[in-house]
């Protein structure tokens, strides 16, 4: 009854823990930036009725075709706050994508 | 029965002595297990200081991005404000004014452009980094264009 006994009790120990643990680093993505724009200076030309034949004739003399693509004032404002929103959007989205990166694939300091 | 008294006895300490060792077995494992368990909780506390330092650095993120569309939107609220200024007709100005107006019109563009190109990532020169008066910023968006202005 005791050889019995002692040969259970040695059979049920403490088992050893163990503790797994495997982290993968994900790749990162390093994606290029894309190349900051480099814009073309335009020129805008003021034409009202009293210039007209003034600015035409200027424009003939500098060897450029005489016509122009006109806005109205109301319009010009509206062109000027359509590109301030589109430079608005762009700065943030620009931010954003700098800020993901940061936090995700921070450099090493 | 001398004999079998004797061979209880021995088969008796055998056991005590198998069990002792077995105890002492436990015993080993169980200190390791309680090394393990203090580096899983160590491990456990680096977790939750690196989620702290996670959480502070989205909500500086997100202060961050708050900021810059505040002050975008200042910027175009401050264009519509030169359109419209004191009941300012631009179209009337530029009959009357048409060189000057021209003249503004082009340096504002020229001023707008360079605004694309900084929002497209584009560095920012010395003069523009260093521009604190309101004569040497770009007034089309000083928010990004002139990081030391302070709007007075």
């Amino acid at each position: 009854m005791l050889i019995l006994l002692t040969f259970l009790t040695n059979c049920s120990g403490v088992k050893k823990l163990s503790i797994f643990k495997e982290e993968v680093k994900r790749q990162e993505l390093n994606l290029e930036k894309p190349t900051p724009l480099q814009l073309e200076q335009i020129k805008w030309i003021i034409i009202t009725s009293e210039n007209a034949d003034e600015v035409f004739k200027k424009m003939e003399e500098q060897g450029l075709d005489p016509v122009l693509f006109g806005l109205t004032d109301n319009d010009y404002q509206l062109i000027a706050k359509n590109f301030a929103q589109i430079r608005n959007q762009l700065k943030i989205t620009n931010d954003l994508l700098d800020k993901y990166k940061e936090y995700y694939e921070p450099t090493p300091k | 029965m001398r004999i079998y008294l004797i061979g209880f006895i021995i088969l008796a300490l055998l056991g005590s002595a198998g069990y002792v060792i077995k105890l002492q077995r436990d015993n080993t494992i169980l200190k390791e297990n309680a090394v393990k368990l203090e580096g899983a909780i160590s491990e456990q506390k680096q977790v939750i200081e690196n989620q702290k330092k996670d959480f502070a650095e989205i909500l500086e993120a997100n202060k961050k991005i708050n900021e810059l569309v505040n002050n975008l939107k200042k910027d175009l609220d401050d264009l519509d404000k030169r359109f419209s200024k004191k009941d300012r007709d631009i179209g009337k100005l530029a009959i009357d004014r048409t060189k000057v107006i021209e003249r503004i019109i082009n340096k504002g563009s020229d001023n707008a452009t360079r605004c694309i190109e900084i929002a497209s990532g584009s560095p920012l020169t010395e003069k523009e980094k260093n521009a604190t008066k309101k004569s040497e910023i770009n007034p089309e968006c000083p928010s990004i264009a002139n990081p030391s202005y302070v709007s007075y």
